[in-house]
């Protein structure tokens, strides 16, 4: 309890030092680590918070995210001309971003996961608006408008579960006997259209290529990578309740499908990375929808692996739109030229694809094991086809950028370890897989 | 259904009605003022329903939409409309095309919802669970209002009254432990002031070629 509360606290300690907030931002998102440690031989599962497996590695995600998004930004955010807001305003809302994310994760109650992921969104809005310009201004505002319309829908849900079980705290409720009612059936079904908003369930996604191509590089990883897991897992906690396998598995199917096609016409890179994370939610989504072990796992993977490989992508990006000054796809040329750049971007780009070894492509095969288990024979192929689509899709774009044409970017001015860091651990996070858990293939 | 019942069934009718009027008013600051007494008068349902069921908490949810919806929020959105005629008075909005249009939406809405799903909940705080279409007509008028204006301001309005949607259909179903209406208050209000912010620099959305596709 005292460890939950810690991990809470402190990166709000860090926000009073405002003057030094950069440097003591980065020192608490390291103690922040070490309390994931502690946290680990003292989870919770009873009382205000609840700190499963499931939960610690949605946490650890979070964690390791917003620390290398930290360490990323020092030199990016310092480098923005045409900043909209503070610097230090950037760090306290990184802060603020961060706790909420953590709080959603651990409280244990569905009331207050509503709250912490309406927190998201107001501690996360401004971040959008880093790099100011009119563009920005307005996806900031598509963002806020419509996921916060699609969040309060889910409150619906939350009435909902209080009206059937008559308590709100989630361990008392999925450890309860399972229910069948029409209000449970429909907290469910609610759940998924609200908090679906959040997490890029076809069609209330149009929010999210938006906000992510105009955010500054190391928001779009903390977006990408953990903003949309957090909402995620918070659905699950309610699929958990009753589990809908039919109606989620094709929710899921669908948009994987969706956002496959509109990867194929994508002309800003960051844009086509957005939708790749769609896609990569949604896989996740049918994983766990399955509710099956071997879909869990599957999805658990592949979200960590995710998180480090889209991280890294958009590092990658970052670095590009600032050497090159443009997010045109075709408008990219050469890349190969700068090593650690090209590098990066194509391991990530990998990982994102799911291609082998990395953590993406066992979370996916166990995924498509575990659809193909319960018989979803219609949404396994669709499922298929979509991952080539998309594999093709991306891997074309990246080949251009690199291998096509000659370029004299400068790598002088971006963080180039940090992109290659977390493209490399996306592969540790498959290869650590294979060690360990080889029984589970 | 005794008389005082009967009172809130026609304060929560006139709710809906409200939400009507919004829709169809040009005029920025008059539909900022009507959210305000939109939610004076959920407030109103709150202390009757208190009343009824001596329930202390819909009192303290009651006193607390007054501040913060009906004083606060609408202090945040009357200071931060741009003063300007042109932003005032949207001139080339078609409202009696509009409010057909948001009829016809509500209406199929409605029918599906309802018909469908929420006929099956029976209200815990009030005798006749029909009264739930009022939330939900007042919901989906929200969504509506998001989706036909393209002034920051009136969007931010339509979320408004979505959420007053909700406190309304929390009241009737069942409400959810004051804390946590109180954190989602909160949160509400916050995403108001952000709305305001925002509003100063992009007071009017149009679509974008760079964020297309």
């Amino acid at each position: 309890m005292i460890i939950n509360i810690l991990i809470l606290i402190i990166p709000l300690i860090a926000s009073i030092f405002y003057k030094k907030i950069k440097t003591s931002s980065i020192i608490v998102s390291i103690i922040e680590m070490f309390l994931l440690i502690l946290l680990y031989f003292s989870k919770t599962y009873n009382g205000f918070f609840f700190v499963d497996n499931i939960s610690f590695i949605f946490i650890l995600m979070v964690d390791s995210i917003y620390l290398l998004s930290l360490l990323y930004s020092k030199k990016y955010v310092h480098s923005i001309k045409n900043k909209g807001i503070s610097e230090n305003f950037y760090y306290l809302l990184m802060n603020f971003f961060y706790v909420s994310m953590v709080f959603a994760l651990m409280v244990n109650n569905y009331g207050f996961m509503w709250v912490g992921i309406e927190t998201t969104t107001i501690s996360s809005a401004l971040l959008l608006i880093t790099e100011k310009s009119d563009t920005s201004l307005e996806a900031t505002w598509r963002y806020i408008i419509i996921v916060s319309a699609g969040v309060t829908f889910a409150f619906i849900s939350v009435i909902l579960i209080y009206y059937s079980f008559h308590t709100l705290t989630v361990t008392a409720i999925i450890y309860s006997k399972a229910k069948d009612t029409i209000a449970v059936r429909l907290a469910v079904g609610i759940a998924l259209v609200g908090f679906g908003t959040k997490v890029g369930v076809f069609p209330m996604h149009t929010w999210l290529p938006d906000a992510h191509s105009e955010a500054p590089a190391p928001v779009s990883a903390m977006f990408s990578g953990v903003l949309l897991p957090v909402a995620l897992y918070v659905l699950y906690r309610i699929y958990e309740i009753f589990p809908m396998r039919e109606l989620f598995v094709w929710a899921g199917t669908v948009s994987v499908l969706f956002a496959a096609l509109f990867l194929g016409y994508q002309k800003n890179y960051k844009r086509m990375f957005a939708y790749s994370t769609m896609e990569n939610m949604n896989i996740a989504l049918i994983g766990l929808s399955t509710f099956t072990y071997i879909g869990l796992i599957g999805a658990l993977l592949l979200l960590l692996s995710h998180s480090f490989g889209k991280a890294g992508a958009f590092y990658s990006s970052g670095n590009i739109y600032k050497m090159s000054d443009t997010k045109d796809i075709n408008s990219i040329k050469g890349l190969i030229n700068n090593k650690m750049s090209s590098a990066s971007l194509l391991l990530s780009s990998f990982a994102v694809t799911g291609t082998p070894p990395y953590g993406t492509f066992f979370g996916e095969f166990l995924i498509l094991y575990s659809v193909f288990s319960i018989h979803f024979y219609a949404q396994f192929i669709i499922i298929v086809l979509s991952l080539f689509l998309a594999f093709v899709s991306i891997n074309f774009n990246v080949s251009k950028m690199i291998f096509k044409g000659k370029s004299d970017y400068s790598e002088n001015n971006v963080n180039t370890l940090i992109p290659l860091i977390a493209a490399i651990i996306s592969i540790a996070v498959g290869v650590i897989f294979l060690v360990v858990y080889n029984e589970i293939l | 259904m005794n008389i005082i019942y009967t009172i809130i069934y026609l304060v929560t009718a006139l709710i809906a009605v409200s939400g009507f009027y919004i829709q169809g008013n040009k005029y920025i600051r008059s539909m900022a003022m009507t959210q305000g007494f939109q939610s004076l008068l959920i407030a109103i349902v709150s202390f009757m329903l208190g009343f009824v069921l001596k329930e202390y908490t819909f009192f303290i949810l009651g006193v607390l939409v007054i501040i913060l919806r009906v004083f606060l929020v609408t202090y945040f959105l009357i200071n931060k409309i741009p003063k300007n005629k042109s932003y005032l008075y949207e001139s080339k909005l078609g409202t009696t095309y509009l409010l057909i249009i948001d009829l016809i939406f509500i209406i199929i809405s409605i029918f599906i919802v309802y018909s469908i799903s929420f006929v099956y909940i029976k209200t815990v705080t009030f005798p006749v669970s029909n009264i739930l279409l009022f939330p939900l007509l007042l919901f989906f008028q929200g969504l509506f209002l998001i989706a036909s204006r393209r002034r920051t301001i009136a969007q931010v309005l339509g979320y408004i009254e979505e959420e007053n949607s909700l406190i309304l259909l929390g009241v009737f179903i069942l409400p959810v432990p004051i804390i946590i209406e109180s954190s989602v208050f909160l949160d509400v209000l916050i995403l108001v002031v952000i709305f305001s912010v925002i509003s100063i620099e992009k007071p009017v959305h149009e679509k974008m070629e760079e964020l297309r596709g």
